[in-house]
């Protein structure tokens, strides 16, 4: 049921290319869950967030220095290594020092028509964010009419602000069977789902989703559930990680990471000003935790995911070096196990070691299991 | 003329004596806990084995980690010189220096007359020493040439994560409990190592002839894994370990002139 | 060769001092029915200079160099930090200060003064998130800047408005929390004097570019520390201008910091802590670090001259401008400290090189050690870009990592040699006898 997403996951760069050949189009990296996609469909080009390949690389070093995340140097391999050639702009929504990184090296190195640096704010908690942001996304609508040479209309805006309003409610829809005491799709299949819709049109991501909703909300898996858990992190699409745990008693029912339902989880809300309603809709979302200060915010959104998907255990998943979730991880880990959420901390490379990583999980399963009991 | 050059390395001690630019003698030794005797008891060795007279030698040059300890020396020249000058001494054309030893890989770019113009050392976060080698083929039970030679047996690549040692290792333990055959598992290693010093190297540019040197040049698999991640063909001189103590000899004769 | 003369500043223990009274200050602040509040070094500290003339805070960052000086002091808090589950690549300086807190105690001697709030502007990804964890343990408010609005060069009036807005916002938050009536006139005082000590230190830091240099870079970090601590302040920017006539006097008079001066260098990022004796070691080769583009811009304010050099930014007082309202002051306290150095490369590593490479033009420096500093990101962003523009620009650069707030992931026998190895390519031997100033 998930094979075209799986596909679209696997195959990203054939898609790309397939998409320019039919389109008129151009291609724009994009390298943080924040980015203003919206503006980019308007343009009539297609938004795609560069992930790693989860390859051990040795081409990043002279760029940045080896202490900063692995994830944010596993991307700046793709593109130093061609496999984007056929993007030829990129843009930078501002968030972690990390990811900054690899726009501006891939800026330095990389050969590409079109780059912008977007200053999105970091102090969403204030109410002068919102006019500031609307006010830097003017900025991005103008820069992208003059490279595409294409006026960007209210109406261009609205229409793909639907389309990627449509995206988030179809995979809420999705999300939503995940609340079911044995959902019908796996947690590797919501990864891959939600993963893909970085890589393709967001036409040809609705159009798939609302052909399988209606089989999935009576699908019934061949497996057993097990243990509820959820991941939290910045975990970057470790397919590998979650098909280890999935395997051995457990299902993944939920997730607050940068690569899952933190993208789509809210709607843009139209209130007649179009670049205020997409400015607040990025402002008001669940945050990274490079813009959750000075109250935390996100955390009581974590603990009603936990609640509403009742789930069992959380995994905490710490992308190495990753400094924003790592200054996050002991009040987050306190506030869990104080409301009776068991955690397992693992910290996670571009690879990982999965074996060593299966015993903790089969542990905590375990332990998962016995608290039942009682 | 003669001179001596004494590499006075952290496991290691090497004496080279050169002759009109030809080597008349070699001798390694285990540094120990003595260097300084350890040193003595080296150049000893080399001269009565060269038949080279001591007081014929005009100037000794010291280098290595311990340079500073070697006993009756005129000068002495840090290692990343010594080995671009041996470098130079043995093979031309080269521009590009890989030193891999124990404890630290380096990446040297020379000139062509063995000046340094720029070096890399790897650093915190990597797996790309000799010493992980070892650790590796104990765990699979070879001996250290035994798993160089493994290694080249296998035609496959199992991606092992080569930026921490530490998580390297595990994954190596994940591998044997899946049954990996041990070749694979000795390529995965060795590709590794070589991923974390072409990783570093690349900080100073490849540029060819790109020269293999130090302790675990001797390693065939690891050559094998370095040509493959560097898309071409390092030289590795002969008695790559002395390339430094050379080094240091020729240093003495520019020195003494 | 021949050597220059040198002589000890007169003004370095009226340096000293000035640095032990603020930490007292703080410490006995409460006794007096004053304030207490903390931040970091790069907190707009001019605002809550309004509160009142019985306002004292400390910075974070200086106050983490501190402890990280203190070796034995500082294991302990890193090691405090750990047992609470925090990772150790996190920002070192954050890491002591917090641990400086879980153990109550003070650098300086006796308990971690409290605060009463927490003060705070946000550049990097620590910033905002390391005074939220202050003040939800110790339970005070807090309020935090948000000041990345990207680079000078592309300043307008939306990215000002952005930061002035939430300095009025500010002001609002520091009457209610404290109950204290704003007295703008304050505010104006503390902005005239920042803008005039960070203009200051610029001006001396110009005077390194004398040969033989008048100051090393390592006596430079025990001078710029008072801009880090309390820029605002009136005793800061009158000491800036006592110790810039003194190192003016220094150059006319030829005297150097290190005598056997011969070979000039150039540093990058905080220099780690624990290990200042590798700049002694630097001088046994001649060579003198003669700033960096941290040292001279942490707090010091630039300025690209018309005939292209770099100079000290012009301050309002100096074009003749009067701040007369809050606003006015605001406004000026959010530009004068967007176009600071240190904060450009946080949006593009090219502009850290493009300055880098104008101090090494105008100070005639010889080589650039760049130190990869595992315990700072910020600071470290781009670092690598900046190695490659710097070498591809033909000037001799080394590396050397290491943690400015973790001695343990310094390795001196290591660096040392790198030193050793770099001073062979620039050509420089170590010299049998030195001296370098007290």
């Amino acid at each position: 049921m998930f094979a075209k997403f799986f596909d679209w996951y696997e195959n990203r760069h054939d898609y790309a290319r397939e998409w320019l050949a039919k389109n008129d189009g151009k291609v724009i990296g994009c390298f943080c869950s924040y980015s203003p996609e919206e503006l980019i469909y308007a343009a009539g080009l297609l938004p795609v967030r560069v992930l790693g390949s989860h390859e051990p690389q040795d081409v990043t070093e002279p760029h940045i220095f080896s202490m900063f995340c692995p994830f944010c140097r596993d991307v700046l391999a793709q593109g130093l290594k061609g496999r984007y050639d056929y993007m030829k702009g990129i843009m930078l929504t501002q968030s972690c020092l990390h990811l900054r990184q690899t726009f501006t090296s891939w800026r330095n190195h990389i050969p590409a028509d079109y780059s912008f640096y977007l200053y999105m704010p970091n102090k969403v908690q204030t109410e002068h964010a919102r006019s500031y942001y609307s006010g830097e996304l003017t900025k991005v609508r103008m820069s992208l009419e003059e490279w595409t040479g294409r006026t960007i209309t209210d109406k261009l805006l609205q229409e793909a602000a639907e389309l990627c309003n449509e995206n988030r409610r179809l995979m809420r829809e999705v999300y939503d069977l995940r609340k079911e005491p044995d959902p019908p799709l796996t947690g590797l299949e919501a990864m891959v789902m939600v993963a893909s819709s970085f890589f393709v049109d967001k036409k040809d991501h609705n159009a798939e989703l609302r052909r399988i909703l209606p089989e999935l909300r009576s699908r019934r898996l061949d497996r057993e559930t097990g243990g509820r858990l959820m991941i939290v992190g910045s975990e970057n699409d470790d397919t590998k990680f979650v098909k280890m745990v999935e395997s051995i008693g457990s299902t993944v029912v939920v997730d607050d990471h940068c690569t899952g339902s933190r993208y789509f989880w809210n709607l843009t809300q139209f209130t007649g000003d179009i670049m205020q309603d997409i400015a607040d809709r990025y402002i008001d979302r669940p945050p990274c935790p490079t813009k959750d200060w000075e109250e935390r915010r996100r955390f009581p959104h974590i603990l009603n995911l936990a609640k509403e998907f009742n789930v069992a255990g959380v995994i905490l998943i710490q992308q190495k070096f990753c400094d924003p979730h790592e200054c996050d991880m002991v009040p987050l880990k306190e506030l869990l196990n104080s409301n009776g959420y068991p955690t397992l901390f693992l910290e996670f490379d571009v690879t990982v070691p999965a074996g060593q990583l299966r015993i903790r999980v089969e542990a905590f399963l375990e332990m998962l299991g016995v608290e039942e009991l009682f | 003329m003669i001179t001596a050059g004494i590499d006075m390395g952290a496991k290691y001690i090497k004496v080279v004596l050169l002759k009109d630019g030809v080597v008349q003698g070699r001798a390694i030794a285990a540094t120990g806990f003595e260097p300084t005797a350890s040193a003595l008891e080296c150049f000893e060795r080399a001269t009565k084995e060269s038949s080279v007279d001591k007081s014929s030698i005009v100037h000794i040059t010291s280098t290595g980690a311990g340079r500073k300890a070697a006993p009756n020396v005129d000068s002495d020249i840090t290692d990343v010189s010594a080995t671009a000058k041996g470098v130079v001494h043995l093979m031309k054309g080269v521009r590009t220096v890989i030193d891999v030893g124990a404890e630290e890989g380096r990446g040297i770019k020379i000139e062509a007359d063995g000046k340094v113009v720029d070096f890399a050392v790897n650093e915190k976060c990597a797996a790309g020493a000799g010493a992980f080698a070892e650790a590796m083929s104990r765990a699979l039970e070879v001996s250290i040439g035994e798993f160089g030679q493994l290694s080249l047996k296998s035609e496959k690549t199992i991606p092992m994560n080569a930026q921490c040692a530490v998580f390297a290792e595990s994954e190596v333990v994940s591998l044997v409990h899946a049954k990996t055959p041990k070749h694979d598992i000795a390529r995965s290693v060795h590709d590794a190592i070589a991923s974390r010093i072409v990783s570093m190297v690349r900080r100073v540019g490849i540029e060819k002839e790109v020269a293999l040197v130090g302790g675990v040049s001797h390693n065939p698999g690891f050559e094998d894994s370095l040509n493959r991640g560097l898309e071409m063909q390092v030289i590795v001189p002969e008695y790559p370990e002395y390339v430094g103590a050379l080094g240091a000899a020729v240093v003495a004769c520019e020195r003494a002139k | 060769m021949a050597e220059y003369k040198t002589e000890p500043l007169k003004c370095w223990q009226k340096a000293k001092e000035l640095r032990l009274k603020y930490y007292k200050d703080y410490q006995n602040a409460r006794s007096k029915g004053g304030i207490r509040w903390t931040g970091g070094a790069w907190s707009f500290d001019a605002i809550p200079a309004g509160l009142g003339r019985d306002v004292y805070n400390i910075t974070g960052e200086p106050y983490a160099a501190s402890l990280a000086f203190a070796k034995r002091l500082s294991m302990g808090c890193l090691e405090a930090a750990e047992a609470k589950g925090w990772a150790r690549d996190l920002c070192s300086y954050m890491r002591n200060y917090w641990g400086s807190m879980y153990l109550r105690k003070y650098a300086f001697g006796g308990e971690y003064p409290d605060p009463d709030f927490c003060f705070q502007d946000h550049i990097c990804c620590s910033h905002g998130k390391w005074y939220q964890h202050v003040a939800e343990h110790k339970k005070v408010p807090y309020f935090c800047i948000d000041v990345s609005v990207g680079p000078y060069r592309d300043l307008d009036e939306n990215r000002l408005m952005f930061v002035v807005n939430q300095m009025h916002e500010s002001v609002e938050w520091l009457e209610k929390t404290t109950g204290r009536k704003y007295q703008d006139e304050l505010l104006i005082e503390a902005v005239e004097n920042e803008v005039r000590s960070t203009s200051v230190w610029a001006e001396i830091c110009c005077l390194n570019m004398a040969k033989p240099a008048p100051l090393d870079e390592k006596s430079m970090y025990s001078l710029y520390v008072h801009g880090t601590l309390a820029k605002h302040a009136k005793e800061v920017a009158d000491f800036y201008e006592e110790l810039r006539d003194e190192v003016k006097y220094r150059v006319d008079n030829h005297i150097a910091a290190v005598p056997g001066e011969k070979c000039r260098l150039m540093s990058d990022t905080q220099p780690p802590w624990g290990f200042l004796k590798i700049f002694r070691y630097l001088e046994n080769f001649g060579a003198i670090s003669v700033g960096s583009l941290y040292t001279f811009g942490l707090i010091g304010v630039w300025e690209t001259k018309p005939d292209g050099t770099w100079g000290p930014r012009t301050t309002p007082m100096q074009r003749g401008e009067r701040i007369t309202s809050r606003d006015q002051a605001l406004r000026i306290l959010a530009d004068w400290n967007l176009s600071k150095p240190e904060w450009q490369h946080f949006y593009d590593p090219n502009l850290k090189t493009e300055m880098m490479l104008q101090i090494v033009k105008q100070w005639r420096v010889d080589g650039v050690m760049l130190h990869l500093n595992r315990g700072c990101e910020g600071l470290s962003c781009g670092i690598m870009e900046n190695r490659l523009g710097i070498a591809k620009a033909g000037v001799p650069v080394m590396t050397f990592e290491g943690n400015m707030g973790d001695e343990r992931e310094f390795d001196e026998k290591r660096v040392t040699a790198r030193i050793d190895s770099f001073m062979e390519t620039l050509g420089v031997e170590m010299t049998e006898k030195t001296a370098g100033t007290a």
